[in-house]
């Protein structure tokens, strides 16, 4: 215990001694909040929308009026060759509206007037969205005109919970927390285990009384404290920046935290043991770490869309049940009842983490 | 003819047949060039995926009438919403809904068709809105469905006057992997790029061969140029691997001009080494290159439409991402591949990365030559 605590120190102290490293290991996370917090939104607002009104009366004017009416919409001028499809290739407007000439007075004649809507999308996303709000216009525009009785006989009482303004930083902020407590303290633990390495030091460890489970727990010790520190500058910041507060009982959450911080440092473990150079370590960890925590835990997209032979890999990532924890925390607020299953496999997971390491490692300081 | 027999004659041509000798000696670039990039662009291309379906649905229907039935069946019909559990109470489906079983909860109430008898009928439905984006499409879709839903119960009605037709230019088939690609390129050539320059150039300076290299009397561009050239070359391999995988898995369309891609593309490479090399002549060890080549790497990403698009972004991060070369790579490589434009559309990216390529191979230049001293 007493030697654990010993390397715990030592570890420290050399991480402090390095100004750069102290520096980027608190300002990285930090900063990948808020660019994440800020920049991530999936929801489109003021799509520069270009309209070419052939008919010029009163019926398309005002159906102009009530497309740039719902504020999703910004309008676009552009007076190329073919300003509908000439602005969205150069980017100037994601979509055009094109009424034909014959607008009203098919309207009157009763004959179907047909809008052509052409729409950019390189964005599938945004497309869809765009298509969905020119569609829905369209529809409140001939009920406002009185060109179609009203159909309302059901109407849906939709109600969103535990976010019912749909802030999106209410969404990605929590996520994340969890790619944040993932990537960097996992990257300078294992930056710390392979620089022991590169510089031959791990021979003395090796030569010294000390064993491998003792030289694990004691960096994994000190990481542990750095991580913790990262942790609550991120989640305090991140609280106070973005307007995100706890909700539920908040020991899950502590827990959870610490048991996905010790899931975080044990896999750089695992990685600096297994890794010959600062390098490699790195880009395993920035490959490894990125997409488990960004792609397959179900920041951005939910992970019901990853398709199946794919779906089952997120099972043995950490990231996915620590986002589960911290959105239960910050927005559900369900508490043990919703999370005690990601818990024990946070549990889980750290305890195989640390296992391999400690194997791996032990089998090198015996081959010495 | 007799120019080109010079080249072969210079130092620096034997200073890049160095280079290129290391480079290959070094199994772990190697792997590190086709494992990351083809690892990412499948992974992203597979599984980001903004499809909203198959969300789980839960329907507590007391009225239990063909109407109603009915109405389930139209929400359940296109793989939106599945249905997945039938509950006894709404107690019992607002627990499933905040344990986060269920996406979505359907209540058609006791008086459904004595409503329906006075045209002014009422369901309730509630979202999980823990998911703020995949809510509001969700929110969307029912409106759109309990709309279609009415039209079909005001029978005899005529068609609506006016209706829209619409065009998806670029991408008919609204494949997501199409966005994701191009995007993932560029990231792919960033983030090796930057990384494998600065780390050949710190690592010679951690073993002391770089002071060597300068003492030789060859002059400072003509070893970094002897450094950048083969970096580039094998970068642009990437590419081609990048756009290979992406055509013959996600059958990504090349509609543009090749001759331009591969023109830009080196250009880019090439802002990206000058990149790598800068950031390895501030730094002094190996560690303090890659935490910062991570500082620099990541919200690069973020803010270059690689991901969600730039204009959901706010408008502050809009004008950053003006600063951001990889921003402008993204938007030629889906003009050139998706859209199938030209120069006369790209040429204020092209000229952005022209102006970064300068700006930062002289910075390089500058940095390498003052290490003398």
């Amino acid at each position: 215990m007493k030697r654990i605590f010993s390397q715990c120190v030592k570890e420290i102290a050399q991480f402090r001694r390095d100004r750069l490293t102290l520096g980027l290991a608190f300002l990285l996370p930090f900063l990948t909040l808020l660019i994440f917090g800020f920049a991530i939104r999936l929801e489109s607002k003021d799509i520069p929308l270009i309209v070419q009104d052939f008919d010029r009366t009163n019926l398309s004017s005002s159906y102009i009026e009530r497309l740039y009416a719902t504020n999703q919409f910004t309008p676009k001028q552009w007076s190329g060759g073919n300003p509908a499809r000439d602005a969205i290739d150069r980017g100037i407007a994601k979509a055009a509206v094109v009424i034909p000439p014959q607008f009203s007075r098919d309207i009157q004649a009763g004959r179907n007037a047909k809008v052509q809507v052409l729409i950019d999308a390189t964005d599938v996303n945004n497309a869809r969205v765009i298509r969905g709000s020119i569609q829905r216009v369209t529809n409140f525009f001939m009920r406002d005109q009185g060109l179609i009785p009203d159909t309302n006989i059901v109407t849906p009482r939709v109600r969103l919970w535990f976010n019912p303004g749909r802030l999106e930083s209410l969404y990605i902020v929590p996520g994340t927390y969890g790619v944040v407590l993932w990537i960097f303290p996992s990257l300078l633990t294992a930056i710390a285990m392979v620089r022991e390495k590169e510089k031959g030091t791990i021979l003395q460890v090796y030569a010294s009384s000390i064993s491998a489970t003792e030289l694990l727990l004691g960096k994994g010790l000190a990481y542990l404290l750095i991580a913790i520190t990262e942790a609550l500058i991120v989640m305090g910041l991140g609280s106070i920046i973005f307007h995100i507060g706890i909700i539920s009982n908040p020991i899950t959450l502590l827990i959870g935290t610490l048991l996905f911080l010790i899931d975080s440092v044990s896999f750089g473990l695992l990685v600096g043991v297994r890794s010959s150079n600062q390098n490699s370590a790195v880009q395993i960890v920035s490959l490894v770490g990125f997409i488990t925590s960004l792609l397959l835990s179900g920041f951005i997209y939910p992970l019901s869309n990853i398709p199946f032979p794919l779906s089952l890999t997120p099972n043995v990532f950490p990231a996915r049940y620590y986002i589960d924890i911290t959105r239960d925390a910050f927005v559900r607020g369900t508490g043990w009842t919703g999370v005690w299953f990601d818990l024990l496999m946070l549990a889980v997971l750290g305890f195989v983490f640390f296992n391999v390491a400690r194997r791996l490692l032990s089998r090198m300081q015996i081959s010495q | 003819m007799k120019y080109i027999w010079q080249l072969f004659d210079s130092p620096l041509w034997s200073l890049v047949r160095k280079e290129i000798n290391q480079i290959l000696r070094n199994r772990q670039l190697i792997v590190l060039l086709i494992v990351p990039p083809t690892v990412q662009l499948l992974l992203y291309g597979f599984a980001l995926n903004p499809d909203v379906h198959n969300l789980r649905l839960g329907v507590i229907d007391y009225a239990n009438i063909s109407a109603s039935r009915e109405l389930v069946s139209a929400m359940t019909s296109n793989h939106t919403f599945n249905l997945e559990s039938v509950p006894k109470s709404e107690k019992d489906l607002s627990r499933q809904v905040e344990e986060g079983k269920l996406d979505v909860g359907l209540i058609i109430p006791p008086n459904f068709p004595r409503q329906l008898a006075n045209k002014s009928a009422e369901i309730q439905v509630f979202i999980d809105g823990v998911n703020a984006n995949t809510a509001g499409i969700a929110a969307n879709y029912v409106n759109q469905i309990i709309q279609q839903y009415n039209f079909s119960l005001a029978q005899g009605q005529i068609s609506p006057p006016v209706s829209t037709e619409v065009v998806f230019l670029y991408n008919p088939g609204l494949t997501s992997s199409w966005f994701f690609v191009p995007g993932v390129m560029g990231l792919v050539l960033t983030l090796i790029g930057t990384l494998v320059s600065a780390v050949t150039v710190v690592r010679e300076k951690d073993t002391g061969t770089l002071e060597q290299l300068l003492m030789t009397p060859s002059s400072n561009w003509e070893i970094l140029l002897a450094k950048i050239i083969p970096l580039a070359f094998l970068l642009m391999g990437d590419v081609l691997l990048a756009l290979t995988l992406g055509t013959i898995v996600f059958s990504l369309p090349f509609r543009g001009s090749f001759l331009l891609f591969l023109a830009l593309s080196s250009m880019y490479v090439f802002v990206g080494i000058s990149l790598g090399i800068m950031l390895a002549t501030i730094c002094g060890s190996q560690q303090q290159v890659l935490l910062t080549s991570f500082f620099i790497n990541l919200p690069m990403i973020q803010t270059s439409g690689a991901i969600s698009p730039i204009e959901s972004m706010p408008p502050l991060f809009q004008f950053l991402s003006l600063f951001n070369p990889l921003r402008h790579y993204i938007t030629i490589v889906r003009g050139i591949l998706l859209k199938g434009v030209g120069l006369d559309v790209l040429w204020l990216n092209v000229l952005a990365l022209l102006g970064f390529a300068v700006v930062l191979l002289t910075i390089s230049v500058h940095k390498f030559r003052s290490q003398l001293s």
